[in-house]
């Protein structure tokens, strides 16, 4: 079959009225568990599996695959409403998101979201429409010294998320990889600062660490602070209007940060949060204007969450074309899979076309389903700004609760939850920054197991980041991201000491 | 074929983020039980009274939880067992969160979980302080078994090979494996070398638990990955990789499965079932056990399981608890006395 071929027959499978069914269900279940903070696809997908006994394979997998971009299109409402992100590719989404709700523009900021989200969605699948089979070359080539390199790289934004001091950047940043590698270290096997505590063996997990960081710390900000009116009333809170002039600043933005998530998330192990964080970060960098990132700044709502869509998308490619699994939430599908009868594996595209290419062109179809799904439904949901304070503190913290416990049905995450809240406020108080604390915790733990893994490789031989090109390459990226601004930052003195002289 | 489980297992750690999975059993109080080998209403009077509570200590999907979910549907649609079955998932440090609430309620006669190697692999690494013989190992059911994989163009073709390569020049062979050092997939390498002469402690194993591992060796970063035939069967199929041997005592039977090649039949004297099985809490009731014992033994007979087994790709593997208790025993004391030579210990 050619590829027109192929995809006219995805579209024979995905537009049957059961499959535009399963789509549908899909993506309303997956928004509204994104919405609420804590409850994420990997278990919506889970309680689905027993649903899927009987179903054709390819219903089961385009249901499932429906969940988990439909979270991911959902989570970001919750991160701009209530700085409580609903799942954790959506964390990122927080930081100019929430200000915008702050200063009366939520639903400026959710419709940023949503268009954002559909357009790297739709990338995404015709991406994987296209190149799906060559992309599983590029999933392959990525060893433990690049994905240090690429974590590395990430890590030299730390500087770019500080508000004010670098050196609190830095120590926030620092205690971030400490948490990070509290539980049993995969290369050993031994315990690291799990004081003997049984619940701590699996460490502790990222989405409750942002919701305590954010939501918890944001809610204690605001009872404490007792200020009467939490958000700039406007009329036009609900407002989708997105001016001209902001739909050019986020042209290339989105553009870009579609292509790089949906790269990022064809790579095993990285996936859409890895990818909403690298995507804000850059787009700080490029920025002509990076003060206001952090302030409300619509791009910052818009890099990503095209990112995060595009890579749940790219993330199918490893599943679909190699049978590897490059995410929980993949490798869940993958389970899934099983039970209804299909064998995941390279040979997929071979055994099962049907599932193959009924999945993506169901995405397609499911993203479109998203946007229609969501974007009349903002003026609504932007309306929960209105409820009372007290009323509305209250909702937070129970919905922080209940997703937390969701996550694990554990008391004891509940106590770490309200100890990271408490940890946050006196961040906030302190002034120490919580970004660069929770983009060192998901980048710090990858960033040290692949170094000894690449280490353990090549007998402890450090010339291993050199000898591969792509590691090569993205080591010097990273350093000039270090450098460079340092560099121009003093040129620019120099210049104008001599032009004031 | 038991293709499947172990993608389930893989599926399970990575959901988890935890180190193993599978299953197993143990058992404290077996000696003073009375034999129950046998089929027949030896049991006794004693009847579930209430719904049981059966844990996977696992996210849902993995191995631990389809074998509580599949058992309790065949035991309750055949009327095996009149109560119901409430499966509970207790994920968390590789099945130790789930086992310390079992031990919380250790006289409970309506609590069952199911359990494979980990429960022996988990406690050898300080990892829990419960192992299989706090337990009341019920009955082993299913059987699946280690295979170790290398890329299609690679240099070996027999586990001889290999094994020739590590004992010249043991830093030239990496081996990735999804579970951390002294975990199973690190382990059945090992104890799979061991026996053919190779230094135990020489072994460079990376642990990857972010699923990388079929990844690594495709990619060519590793030379060896050590899984289980279920995740091996696709990638072969597709001429991705070469089977250097697997770890059942013979051939497995199989569409697939039956072209590769065991290590005994390779001269190695070695072998490691990856079972699964269900147990109960240690001071568990005698009667109680020999009830479950009975009815997870009328079960494994019943088409219904057939089918089951079918679905998941696995084996019947069925022991009684005497001699699941034995083979426990001894299994756990080899893999100790390695995991002592290794200084692993």
């Amino acid at each position: 079959m050619s590829t027109i071929d192929s995809i006219l027959y995805g579209f024979e499978v995905a537009l049957t009225w059961q499959n535009i069914m399963f789509v549908f269900i899909g993506v309303l279940a997956g928004t509204v568990i994104g919405m609420l903070p804590g409850l994420g696809p990997i278990s919506a997908i889970a309680v689905m599996i027993p649903l899927s006994y009987g179903m054709p394979a390819s219903s089961a997998l385009i249901l499932m695959a429906g969940v988990y971009y439909g979270a991911i299109f959902g989570g970001s409402t919750s991160s701009v409403l209530l700085n409580a992100p609903g799942i954790a590719s959506t964390v990122a989404t927080t930081f100019d998101g929430y200000p915008l709700a702050r200063q009366g523009k939520a639903g400026k900021a959710l419709a940023t979201a949503a268009v954002a989200s559909f357009i790297g969605g739709t990338f995404a699948t015709i991406g994987l429409m296209l190149v799906a089979p060559q992309l599983s070359k590029v999933a392959l080539s990525f060893g433990p010294s690049e994905y240090f390199a690429l974590m590395l790289l990430g890590l030299t934004a730390i500087a770019s998320l500080s508000e004010g001091s670098t050196v609190k950047a830095f120590i926030s940043a620092t205690v971030g990889i400490m948490v990070a590698t509290i539980g049993i270290d995969s290369q050993t096997g031994t315990q690291r600062f799990t004081f003997g505590a049984t619940k701590l063996l699996d460490g502790i997990d990222f989405l409750v660490i942002a919701l305590g960081l954010f939501a918890l710390a944001e809610v204690t900000t605001l009872i404490i602070s007792r200020k009467e009116s939490l958000f700039q009333k406007g009329s036009n809170i609900g407002s989708l209007k997105i001016t001209k002039e902001e739909v050019k600043e986020m042209a290339a933005p989105v553009g870009r940060q579609s292509v790089m998530g949906f790269f990022i998330g064809v790579l095993p192990g990285a996936g859409a949060t890895i990818a909403s964080f690298l995507a804000y970060i850059t787009e700080k960098k490029l920025s002509k204007n990076p003060d206001s990132f952090g302030k409300g700044n619509i791009v910052g709502v818009a890099a990503p969450e095209s990112a995060n869509n595009a890579a749940a998308g790219g993330s199918f490619v490893p599943l679909l074309t190699l049978g590897i699994p490059g995410s929980g939430t993949t490798a869940i599908m993958l389970g899934a899979l099983l039970v209804v009868g299909v064998q995941p594996g390279p040979m997929l595209l071979t055994d099962h076309p049907d599932v193959f290419w009924g999945v993506i062109a169901s995405m397609y179809i499911g993203n479109i389903m998203l946007l229609v799904l969501n974007l009349p439904l903002i003026p609504y949901l932007a309306r929960i700004l209105y409820i009372p304070k007290g009323m509305l503190i209250s909702l937070i913290l129970i919905f922080c609760l209940v997703g937390v416990y969701g996550v694990n049905f554990s008391q004891f995450d509940l106590y770490v939850l309200i100890i990271f809240g408490v940890i946050g406020y006196l961040m906030r108080i302190l002034s120490f920054p919580a970004a660069p604390f929770i983009l060192a915790f998901i980048l710090g733990g990858m960033m040290e197991q692949s170094f000894r893994q690449a280490l353990t490789i090549s007998n402890g031989n450090l010339s291993i980041f050199v000898e591969r090109p792509v590691s090569l390459a993205l080591l010097l990226v990273a350093l000039a991201s270090l450098f460079v601004p340092l560099i121009l930052g003093k040129l620019t003195k120099r210049k104008n000491g001599a032009n004031a002289a | 074929m038991k293709q499947k489980k172990n993608l389930f297992l893989i599926i399970m750690l990575l959901t988890l983020g935890a180190i193993l999975t599978a299953c197993s059993s143990g058992d404290g109080k077996e000696a003073e039980k009375p034999a129950v080998g046998g089929s027949d209403a030896a049991a006794g009077d004693w009847k579930p009274t209430k719904p049981i509570e059966f844990i996977a200590p696992s996210g849902a999907g993995g191995g631990w939880d389809t074998t509580a979910r599949a058992s309790s549907k065949v035991l309750e649609e055949e009327k095996i067992v009149e109560q119901r079955f409430a499966v509970v998932n207790k994920p968390g440090g590789g099945g130790a969160i789930g086992w310390s609430y079992i031990d919380s309620k250790d006289t409970d006669d309506h609590l069952l979980f199911a359990t494979s190697p980990p429960i022996m692999f988990v406690p050898l690494n300080n990892q829990s302080d419960l192992g299989h013989q706090d337990f009341t190992p019920i009955a082993a059911l299913t059987a699946d078994y280690g295979a170790f994989l290398v890329k299609a163009d690679s240099p070996f073709d027999t586990m001889n090979d290999l094994v020739e390569a590590m004992k010249k020049d043991p830093t030239s062979i990496s081996v990735v494996g999804t579970s951390s050092p002294g975990s199973m997939d690190h382990m059945q390498f090992v104890k799979a070398v061991h026996a053919a002469g190779v230094d135990a402690k020489s072994v460079k194993y990376v642990s990857s638990q972010d699923s990388a591992g079929m990844t690594m060796l495709l990619g060519g970063q590793v030379e060896v990955y050590s899984t289980d035939v279920g995740e091996a069967v696709e990638q072969y199929r597709a001429g991705n990789v070469k089977v250097l041997a697997v770890t059942a005592e013979e051939r497995i039977e199989g569409d697939v499965v039956s072209e590769f090649p065991t290590l005994k039949e390779q001269d190695i004297d070695d072998s490691f079932v990856i079972w699964r099985g269900i147990m109960g809490p240690k001071n568990m009731s005698k009667e109680a056990a020999a009830f479950y014992e009975n009815a997870l033994k009328e079960m494994s007979e019943t088409e219904a399981w057939k089918a089951e087994l079918e679905r998941y790709g696995w084996d019947g593997n069925w022991m009684g608890s005497e001699e699941f208790k034995s083979f426990l025993d001894k299994d756990y004391e080899s893999i100790k006395s390695l995991m002592e030579e290794m200084g692993l210990r």
